[in-house]
């Protein structure tokens, strides 16, 4: 019986990990051989993946960061206005 | 000299009276002794550009020049389109084509079939060398090269933090992927301390073991420009790095060592940046699709447990006396919620958008609710089978409204075939 997680795991979870996940539970609902309960439960989790990968991607913002600042001459003298989110 | 010739008289004139020329006449003889040189006719000749002027007329005129002389050049607009680089003032460069005269202005001039950057004839040489010496290495072999993770976190960025590279490339991947993480290490891409500068941004990056993937990129320019791409030592850093990277430089006929040194060559720092990560705007669809096939699961498998139960119920109801009114009702709601049941499963998969939310409508309670009941053991466990029953146990018996309190009478098992 998969033990439902707590909204929190699933947004610390990587993206495709969220994906994985919920292509495995397609694949044991289509095999067809779970119990009730543990189908139910883990139609839950499937809807409740969808929903956090869904949102992750609306929400997705790329980040930005840079090493190395204030390392002479390595980097150019003008910093980098571009591209920072 | 054949004494009868144009050459030989004209300066042998009779001394007393000096033979007077004509300037044309000055000039028509030394366009001739030039034209008459093979030497003249085919020159390589080495020197600085200085004020190159492009006239409507589609040619270039220009003056080649070192420390202490100076000769005018043309170079025709046929040739200026084939040319490979456009004479810029400065510009060190060699020419190939021949010295004529031009009798008009009384001048000389190189008139250019093919101009060269000066010195790239050493850096073509410097590069067959050195390619041929890490290739005999293995450094460029196809083994070498690791694929690329399909779901990079922190992508390290080596690239000049100006222009439009480290632009475009923070576009690609906002466009792309972005629930990534792009971590940049500046570098110069150019000049003589760039080989240096861009070593030690690689190894900024592989000192951070959270990094998968690095993309090394720099935009166009000339062999010179690129030649850091080639240097030994960015060749080398390059093939010890401890993740994959993918090298973009220049443009698509660029190709410089470490594009061959690289687990992945793409043509262009866009290029790279595309190559590198999934695009996730097929993913919302992906997702739905995934959805869609939990929710036809789950459909079909109630279908299969209601024809299921349909059996059961009526197995069931034969074993009870006197029960007409009720077995009437319950093969009626049996056959009810199957039949509710088998036309869901009939829809098409791909017309199953939005079947997430009805299905969450199937919950055990909706079903007790359409008149199936749950038959539990003392013991909590739900009864599936007979066997796991024994006659005078106590069982509870679910309905949507509560729960009834009986005992079981007697249990027969149904056909195997029921029970798959």
């Amino acid at each position: 019986m998969t033990e439902p997680a707590a909204p929190d795991d699933l947004a610390a979870r990587p993206f495709d990990d969220l994906v994985a996940e919920l292509q495995r539970i397609v694949q044991a609902l289509e095999a067809g051989n779970l119990p009730l309960e543990e189908s139910i439960a883990r139609y839950r989790e499937a809807l409740r993946l969808h929903a956090a990968a869904e949102l992750r991607l609306r929400e997705a913002e790329l980040t930005i960061s840079e090493l190395g600042r204030g390392m002479g001459a390595d980097a150019a003298e003008e910093p980098a206005t571009e591209g920072e989110a | 000299m054949p004494p009868d010739s144009d050459q030989a008289t004209l300066w042998e004139a009779p001394r007393p009276a000096p033979r007077i020329l004509r300037v044309s006449d000055l000039n028509r003889h030394i366009r001739v002794l030039l034209d008459g040189d093979p030497a003249l006719a085919d020159v390589w000749v080495e020197g600085e550009v200085s004020q190159p002027s492009y006239p409507p007329s589609g040619h270039c005129f220009f003056v080649l020049k070192d420390a202490a002389s100076q000769v005018k050049a043309v170079l025709f607009r046929e040739e200026l389109v084939r040319a490979t680089v456009r004479p810029e003032h400065g510009m060190h460069v060699i020419l190939h084509g021949k010295v004529r005269a031009y009798e008009a202005q009384g001048s000389y001039q190189v008139y250019v079939e093919s101009i060269t950057p000066a010195g790239a004839g050493d850096l073509h040489q410097q590069y067959e060398t050195l390619r041929t010496k890490l290739a005999a290495e293995g450094l460029f072999e196809e083994r070498r090269k690791r694929p690329l993770p399909r779901w990079p976190r922190r992508i390290g960025i080596v690239t000049s933090p100006v222009g439009a590279v480290w632009r475009d490339i923070g576009n690609v991947m906002r466009r792309r992927y972005p629930i990534g993480e792009l971590v940049l290490s500046p570098t110069i891409v150019q000049g003589p301390t760039a080989s240096g500068a861009i070593v030690r941004a690689l190894h900024r990056l592989y000192a951070d073991t959270s990094i998968d993937l690095i993309i090394l990129a720099r935009g166009g320019g000339s062999l010179e420009d690129l030649w850091s791409f080639n240097d030994e030592r960015v060749v080398r850093t390059v093939v010890e790095a401890p993740m994959p990277v993918v090298v973009g430089v220049g443009h698509e006929s660029d190709v410089t060592l470490a594009d061959f040194a690289a687990d992945l060559r793409a043509p262009t720092p866009s290029a790279a940046a595309e190559q590198a990560v999934p695009d996730l705007a097929q993913f919302p669809a992906i997702l739905d699709r995934l959805r869609d096939r939990a929710s036809a699961a789950m459909i079909s498998g109630l279908a299969d447990r209601g024809a299921f139960l349909g059996q059961e119920g009526r197995a069931l109801t034969r074993l009870l006396p006197d029960t007409r009114a009720a077995r009437q009702r319950s093969a009626e709601l049996v056959d009810r919620g199957h039949r509710a049941l088998s036309a869901r499963t009939a829809r098409e998969l791909a017309a199953l958008t939005g079947l997430g939310d009805a299905l969450r409508a199937l919950s055990p309670t909706a079903t007790l609710e359409r008149g199936y009941a749950v038959a539990r053991l003392a013991d909590g466990s739900i009864v599936r089978d007979p066997a796991q029953a024994t006659v005078g146990e106590p069982l509870e018996v679910v309905v949507a409204r509560g729960t009834l309190s009986t005992r079981i009478e007697a249990t027969a098992k149904t056909d195997e075939e029921v029970l798959r």
